[in-house]
């Protein structure tokens, strides 16, 4: 049973981390806006593709 | 993606607009060649924008639209946006690298994922543009641009051409120390979660029997190490809390608080270090958590009824243009002083409130009002900051400084009334120093009672603390009104002090204005009777030249009419201008003297009345239509016929407030015929017509006289007197500033229904109230004799404190659902 002199405190320490991590998220603004970026990644850049030559010169530039 | 119309369907959709969706009216023709397929728009706005669009290829827009979700069509574009690239503007919203410059946008007209993609595409088109990220919860959009490349106001001039108005404004400002509070108190949360998790598995370790094994003194260490910092960083309010109640000689409720986690605390380390008994280290961070979860709730709910506020500084204009010596100068508004002299070009803000001292154009007030009606201004007129100015340019001398504009007062109002207190809650603050003093001395008592056994004593007496924390008392209103006040404010009711969401519930008559109020206020003229061998335009024509000068809605409706009917009114030469309120305006024209107003009063300014004119009026009178009487040189020439509609939602609120069985009362300075017209249409209820008003504030009085619980329902200045005698006054968002400022409930949209939904918040906030008190008593009640008995251990203290908090806060919370059925 010795092994939870080790044990109790990696746990917590691993608590810690865990906090410190969701700090940092809530400091980077990831909770911000949770809608916009789950549709986002839906909408894919494929028009490019579909479009004109000329237009699609124009958006290279 | 679903898409709304496919670019193969080559008939264009009959149902709506191509851009926006919404229903096109019969009689306009916007439409546009796009991708070899006709498309029809329901207005130029959709197809320019729409144009703008496809000219970009940013076509994959409308593929990408939700089905079934109908957009709006696009805000008008802000004006002036020039000044938002002087950098002496630009200082309050944009931080500066050099050129490479970063703000955030206000963005209207978002809707849905597909505007985000939308706008970040067309931004990143856009020569200049390094990033733009935008936020759909928000609404808003963070830019980065190269000041070298791009201007500001070219880069808002490309969002307005993809339909969105953008405004920047500064985060900070806008959310401000607010926002940084709650966020600190929400990384106090985490810290308290975090070590109440994992002292929970230490506590159930220990209470399983780990405490009589050989691993009890690490236990207890592990608990230490865990509960100290939670104590210290996530219990620090409570401390602060407590202290500068101390200081100030008042007892707070962070105090039992304190005092219960520091002797719970003490008194688990005293155990720690002498290895005999038991740690309460759990029931220390099981408080904190519990206790900061109410704290940051109620921090989210005010944050969320502040959110309202930001639309409307929104308004407030930044620059004025200040002309020295004839020279203009533009800079921001703080800098321009009382009496200097500001230069409003014809569709600009108007920066400042003050008076019109040169030139005369039409301004918009729907900001103010909510009345769409552009207000004439002349020389002498006053101005108000954040109105827009129509076609004319105006100089303005400033006559108040920017923070003490009307605008600026609005703001304050809803600011007021967001920490203004109710009465029953003024009872509970002043109650909660004696509840503390109470549960001190109980705590004492309890101690003295047990003191043979020192841990029975020190654990009953901290039971007692914890047990009869008034949280829940004190919680009870200030979370019900905040929460109320906040879903108003969604709703766009203002409720500008907390005392008459009490009052409200109780009132058991309504007194409505009619003009403006039960009707649209919008008055036109829908017919002139002339006497014979009298010409009707020419009547006309002096009517409006009298009624320019004045204010009255009938005065408005007889302009807009020969304006419609381009009359040369204007150009009339006009002298002594003089209106009698509630009777009719005269002034000389051409040399005539021109008398409009009711019959009586042409009586009186002794004219023959003209029976032939007189033939139709009663009939004209019972359908609500406004009989004006024309005198021209003595003689009554003409009758102008004017109508004013109905508000769509009136009819609804009259019926639910029978139903109800509240008393009502039409007020009307209008005739009596008409008055009751509209009172018939309504489904009949008691009509006071024909009254002055100064004599307005009288009626409501004798009604109060009879014991009745009134609330009046008005908009003008004339109802100001009124609104402030009633026990419960509603302005309706036309208001003229007098008006709002005498209302104790603002509604900022024009809408009628809202005086329903004001009546059912106010309801519903006081019986939850009165519900969250009856909890908090019967629990305290019940639990402080049980603790001081000693049959409530501090873990059980601990639970059922916070159980008895989040009920409160739950209950409060569910007003909030009030409207969503």
């Amino acid at each position: 049973m010795e092994v939870i002199y080790s044990l109790i405190p990696g746990m917590t320490f691993f608590g810690l981390v865990f906090v410190g991590i969701l700090i940092w998220a809530v400091k980077r603004g990831q909770y911000e806006d949770m809608e916009g970026n789950a549709s986002r990644i839906l909408l894919d850049d494929d028009e490019d593709a579909l479009l004109h030559n000329d237009v699609k010169d124009k958006v290279a530039k | 993606m679903v898409t709304l119309s496919s670019s193969e369907n080559d008939t264009p959709q009959p149902a709506g607009c191509f851009h926006c969706g919404l229903p096109i009216d019969v009689d306009v023709d916007y439409h546009q060649l796009l991708d070899g397929s006709q498309r029809n728009f329901c207005c130029f706005a959709c197809q320019s924008v729409c144009a703008a669009i496809y000219d970009a290829g940013l076509q994959g827009y409308y593929q990408r639209t939700p089905q079934g979700v109908l957009l709006a069509p696009p805000p008008t574009p802000p004006k002036d946006i020039e000044m938002y690239d002087l950098d002496e503007v630009q200082q309050d919203f944009v931080s500066c690298q050099g050129e490479l410059r970063e703000t955030h946008l206000l963005v209207e007209g978002i809707h849905c994922a597909a505007c985000v993609w939308l706008i970040e595409r067309g931004m990143m088109r856009t020569k200049g543009v390094e990033s733009a990220n935008v936020n759909l919860a928000g609404k808003r959009l963070h830019l980065r641009w190269d000041n070298s490349r791009v201007k500001l106001s070219n880069i808002i001039n490309i969002l307005s051409k993809i339909g969105y108005a953008g405004v920047p404004y500064d985060p900070e400002a806008a959310e401000g120390s607010m926002k940084r509070t709650n966020r600190a108190m929400l990384f106090r949360l985490f810290f308290a979660a975090f070590a109440m998790m994992n002292l929970n598995l230490i506590a159930i370790a220990l209470y399983s029997g780990a405490d009589r094994g050989q691993f009890v003194g690490f236990f207890h260490w592990m608990a230490f190490a865990l509960a100290t910092p939670a104590l210290l960083y996530s219990g620090y309010p409570f401390f602060k809390g407590a202290w500068s109640g101390l200081r100030n000689a008042s007892l707070t409720m962070d105090l039992p608080i304190a005092i219960g986690l520091t002797v719970t605390y003490s008194y688990s380390l005293y155990v720690t270090l002498t290895g005999s008994g038991q740690v309460y280290f759990d029931t220390v961070t099981n408080l904190t958590f519990v206790i900061l979860i109410g704290r940051y709730l109620e921090g989210m709910f005010r944050h969320q009824a502040v959110a309202a506020t930001n639309r409307l500084m929104d308004l407030q204009p930044r620059v004025a243009t200040v002309l020295t010596d004839g020279v203009e100068k533009m800079t921001s508004v703080r800098a321009v002083g009382v009496g200097d002299m500001v230069l409003v070009k014809p569709g600009s803000n108007i920066p400042m409130d003050g008076l019109v001292r040169e030139g005369s154009s039409s301004v918009d007030e729907s900001m103010l009002s909510g009345e769409s009606m552009h207000v004439k201004k002349h020389i002498g007129d006053r101005v108000a900051a954040g109105t827009l100015n129509g076609s004319g340019a105006l100089v303005v001398e400033v006559q108040a400084a920017s923070a003490d504009s009307t605008l600026s007062k609005i703001i304050r109002l809803v600011e007021e009334a967001q920490s203004s207190k109710a009465p029953i809650q003024r009872l509970s603050d002043s109650i909660v120093p004696w509840f503390v003093l109470v549960t001190l001395i109980l705590a004492s008592i309890t101690f003295y009672l047990w003191s043979d056994n020192f841990e029975m004593a020190l654990m009953a007496a901290t039971s007692v603390l914890i047990i009869t924390c008034p949280c829940a008392l004190g919680m009870a209103t200030p979370m019900s009104i905040a929460v109320a006040s906040g879903l108003g404010a969604k709703h766009g009711i203002l409720v500008k002090n907390g005392v008459v969401l009490e009052t409200l519930s109780k009132v058991t008559h309504f007194v409505f204005d009619k003009t403006g109020t039960l009707t649209e206020g919008k008055m036109r003229v829908d017919q002139v009777i002339v006497a014979s061998g009298c010409d009707e335009t020419h009547s006309l024509a002096l009517a409006a030249a009298v009624e320019r000068y004045s204010e009255h809605s009938v005065a408005r409706a007889v302009v807009a009419a020969a304006e419609s009917r381009q009359l040369s009114y204007r150009n009339l030469s006009v002298l002594d201008f003089h209106a009698t309120a509630g009777a009719g305006v005269e002034a000389m024209v051409e040399g005539m003297p021109v008398l409009l107003g009711t019959a009586e009063w042409l009586l009186r300014n002794a004219v023959t009345i003209e029976p032939a004119l007189m033939l139709s009026l009663d009939e004209l009178e019972s359908q609500a239509k406004t009989c004006v009487h024309l005198a021209i040189d003595g003689q009554h020439r003409a009758v102008l016929v004017l109508g004013d509609t109905l508000r769509a939602d009136a009819q609804a609120l009259i019926n639910t407030l029978r139903a109800n069985g509240i008393g009502m009362t039409l007020l009307s300075g209008d005739r009596r015929l008409v008055a009751e017209a509209i009172a018939r249409q309504l489904g009949g209820m008691e009509v006071i017509a024909e009254v002055l008003p100064q004599d307005k504030d009288r009626v409501i009085q004798q009604l109060q006289q009879r014991g009745e619980c009134v609330a009046m329902v008005g908009d003008g200045v004339n109802d100001a007197p009124a609104l402030i005698r009633a026990d419960v006054g509603i302005a309706l968002g036309s208001g003229t500033d007098v008006s709002v400022e005498s209302a104790d409930i603002v509604l900022m949209r024009n809408e009628l229904d809202k005086v329903r939904l004001a009546t059912l918040l106010s309801r519903r906030t006081l019986r939850t109230i009165k519900q969250n008190i009856g909890l908090s008593f019967v629990y305290n009640s019940i639990m402080v004799p049980l603790a001081i008995m000693g049959h409530v251990t501090p873990l059980v203290a601990a639970i059922t404190m916070p159980v008895s908090s989040l009920l409160v806060i739950g209950n409060a919370a569910r007003i909030r659902n009030l409207f969503k059925e």
